[in-house]
């Protein structure tokens, strides 16, 4: 555990929710009856999150028909492309584990399951992977059990979080808008809208902020990490924050923390948690932290397993019979 | 009742094959829209307030007359902290406030008040439609859902889980919340919040945007649509807010029965109009979307900024 005489608090993360629209089932439904069959092997699918940007609730990772593919043979890439540049969808990849019967859902080995996700990330960030494709350091898992017969649907969420032993030090966080200059803020906020409003760089969930001695922002890809280590600006790791807290980040940090501590190899990290209000950066709720980190031993060695948590506390059930019960929609119309 | 909305639907779905979509502007005269201004003001919409987005939906379920990726509007996560009720009570409370100045009263302008008698040509004019009970309770404590009773007995027994690995509640680096707690800076209450995707289709028959309430409960699980109709004004929630299909997404959604939007929105032109600002095509939705505030008075979504409407003659 953290020195407590050196001040230090555990920094801490709010988990990121899920909110499943009716239509994914549906999707998933049609899936499983014309081309899924028997099959439970794993889904690739794709869920979308947006910055926060109304501070009264978070924004959730949102999974809808177009989360799932139309056949298998659909590449996610295309996906990705039809969404690239719409900003209020940056896509995060997931899989999907559908299983057969209820007793095959339960017996499903969440532990081993997450183990694998989280083995994904920490190789992306040591191949340079998730230099390219900041998305990949958001993964998370989805497992579920489609009762077709009575048109319910349970499911388990995993956000896979790499775990830093011993937890990241918080030395503080407070509103961007505090610890920043006013001229600061301003331009931090034009380069963000700037990023926001590309078609190229909306829907990149990460980014670095580059304040140079002139109080000039600008916005880099996360690969340049390496060409701006030690330029002598000032340097902030940025994500889309989908928390509305005030004095807590989300948990796409978590990842984020693990790439810098892991590739860029900082001990003292500046993180930026980018938040907006009616969909331009808003410097009063986005939130600008310093926190202090280790590498794990075991990290050390890139064969290693990470240890990671991520799956929420309960598993949910949805019953959609009301509406997709062909029995119960004919009895309603007549 | 059902069979004459289905006569209705049916009717209208002729109608919009047979009616060549409208390409020649009336925006002025009837206060509707041609297709392709449907995609200017939408494109403007976008543009001034970024979380909206345009959508392509459903591949089968695609307009040909509309682009491949502008099909329709939404914008996502909309917090809605209050029931309705509550909203209009308030109102009352306040002495009211109305819009816009409105002569001939026809209940849709009022954004406040108990519901109005309905006047009989009202009643002419929408297709009937069935009504929806809304339960007594009305209060925020209730948590109703896709859930019912009977499934909850179906979720297995929490011991099941005790020994599963990698919860997050045993991290102590993990901040545990849940949706059942809304975060309002100014008040120390804690509220329950549900949100909203709203989104905007084009009507081809009424040659209007229509918007479209698709509902979350506080823990984020799809809220039944006959439910939404407690966070619409109680003027509307039994005649002009229906439950239908949408055009672009599956399932039921709740929705504002477009039949009067061309008439309201022409009575909101020639008020500007009177007052010497010259409404222009690409600002509909804007002035649509403060129409649709004072049907859906709990939802916070983006009507409240302020625009230049229009260029101003004087």
């Amino acid at each position: 555990p953290p020195d407590s005489s050196a001040g230090g608090q555990i920094l801490r993360f709010i988990t990121f929710h899920s909110s499943v629209d009716e239509g994914f089932w549906w999707r998933l439904s049609s899936l499983k009856l014309d081309t899924l069959g028997l099959d439970q092997s794993p889904v690739p699918i794709t869920g979308f999150y947006a910055p926060c940007s109304h501070a009264q609730v978070p924004n959730s990772l949102k999974l809808m028909a177009e989360s799932l593919p139309d056949d298998l043979s659909e590449q996610s890439s295309s996906l990705q492309m039809m969404n690239l540049g719409n900003r209020n969808k940056c896509a995060v990849p997931g899989t999907l584990y559908n299983t057969n019967t209820l007793e095959s859902f339960h017996a499903l080995d969440r532990g081993a399951l997450l183990r694998m996700e989280a083995k994904k990330i920490f190789d992306d960030i040591i191949s340079g992977k998730a230099d390219e494709n900041s998305a990949v350091l958001s993964r998370f898992l989805l497992i579920s059990f489609a009762d077709l017969k009575k048109w319910t649907f349970r499911y388990w969420f995993a956000f896979p979080a790499l775990l830093l032993e011993p937890p990241a030090t918080l030395v503080d966080i407070q509103p961007a808008s505090k610890v920043l200059s006013l001229e600061e803020a301003k331009s931090l906020s034009m380069a963000c809208n700037a990023w926001r409003n590309s078609n190229m760089t909306a829907g990149v969930a990460f980014f670095i902020a580059s304040i140079a001695s002139d109080a000039f922002a600008t916005i880099r890809p996360l690969k340049d990490w390496e060409a701006l280590k030690g330029d002598g600006q000032k340097l902030f790791f940025s994500f889309y924050d989908p928390c509305n807290l005030p004095s807590n980040p989300g948990w796409p940090l978590r990842n984020f923390l693990a790439f810098i501590c892991l590739r860029c190899n900082l001990k003292r990290i500046h993180f930026f948690c980018y938040r907006e209000k009616r969909g331009l950066a808003d410097l009063e709720f986005s939130l600008i932290g310093e926190a202090l980190v280790s590498l794990p031993q075991g990290w050390r060695d890139p064969h290693c397993t990470p240890k990671a948590v991520g799956w929420e506390v309960k598993p949910k059930l949805v019953n959609l019979s009301a509406s997709m019960d062909p029995e119960r929609l004919a009895v309603s119309a007549a | 009742m059902v069979l004459t909305q289905k006569l209705h639907e049916a009717f209208k779905g002729t109608m919009e094959r047979i009616t060549a979509p409208r390409t020649v502007s009336a925006f002025k005269e009837k206060g509707v829209l041609s297709v392709s201004e449907f995609v200017i003001a939408g494109d403007n919409l976008v543009a001034k307030c970024p979380t909206w987005s345009w959508e392509a939906g459903e591949p089968s379920k695609r307009k040909s007359y509309l682009p491949a990726d502008k099909q329709y509007l939404i914008t996502r996560n909309v917090p809605c902290l209050r029931r309705a009720v509550s909203v209009e009570e308030e109102y009352e409370a306040a002495g009211g406030e109305v819009l816009l100045d409105n002569d001939d009263d026809d209940g849709w302008l009022a954004t406040h008040g108990k519901p109005k008698e309905t006047t009989a040509i009202e009643e002419e004019n929408l297709p009937s439609m069935e009504t929806l009970e809304i339960s007594k309770d009305r209060g925020v404590q209730s948590i109703p859902s896709y859930f019912g009773g009977e499934e909850e007995e179906d979720i297995p027994d929490m011991a099941d889980f005790e020994h599963t690995e990698n919860l997050v509640e045993t991290d102590p680096a993990t901040l545990q919340t849940s949706y059942f707690v809304a975060h309002e800076p100014e008040d120390d209450n804690i509220l329950k919040t549900r949100t909203y995707d709203v989104s905007i289709t084009y009507d081809k028959y009424y040659q209007t945007p229509r918007v479209w309430l698709t509902g979350y409960d506080e823990s984020r699980m799809p809220l039944k649509p006959g439910l939404v109709l407690e966070d619409v004004s109680q003027d509307h929630a039994h005649k002009t807010v229906t439950i239908e299909d949408h055009p672009h997404l599956p399932g039921k959604h709740a929705s504002v029965h477009p039949c009067r939007h061309g008439a309201v929105m022409k009575k909101i032109i020639d008020v500007l109009m009177s007052r010497g600002v010259e409404p222009e095509v690409d600002k509909y939705l804007f002035l649509f979307l403060k129409f649709m505030a004072s049907v859906i008075p709990t939802i916070e979504y983006d009507y409240t900024m302020d625009f230049d409407l229009g260029s101003t003659s004087n």
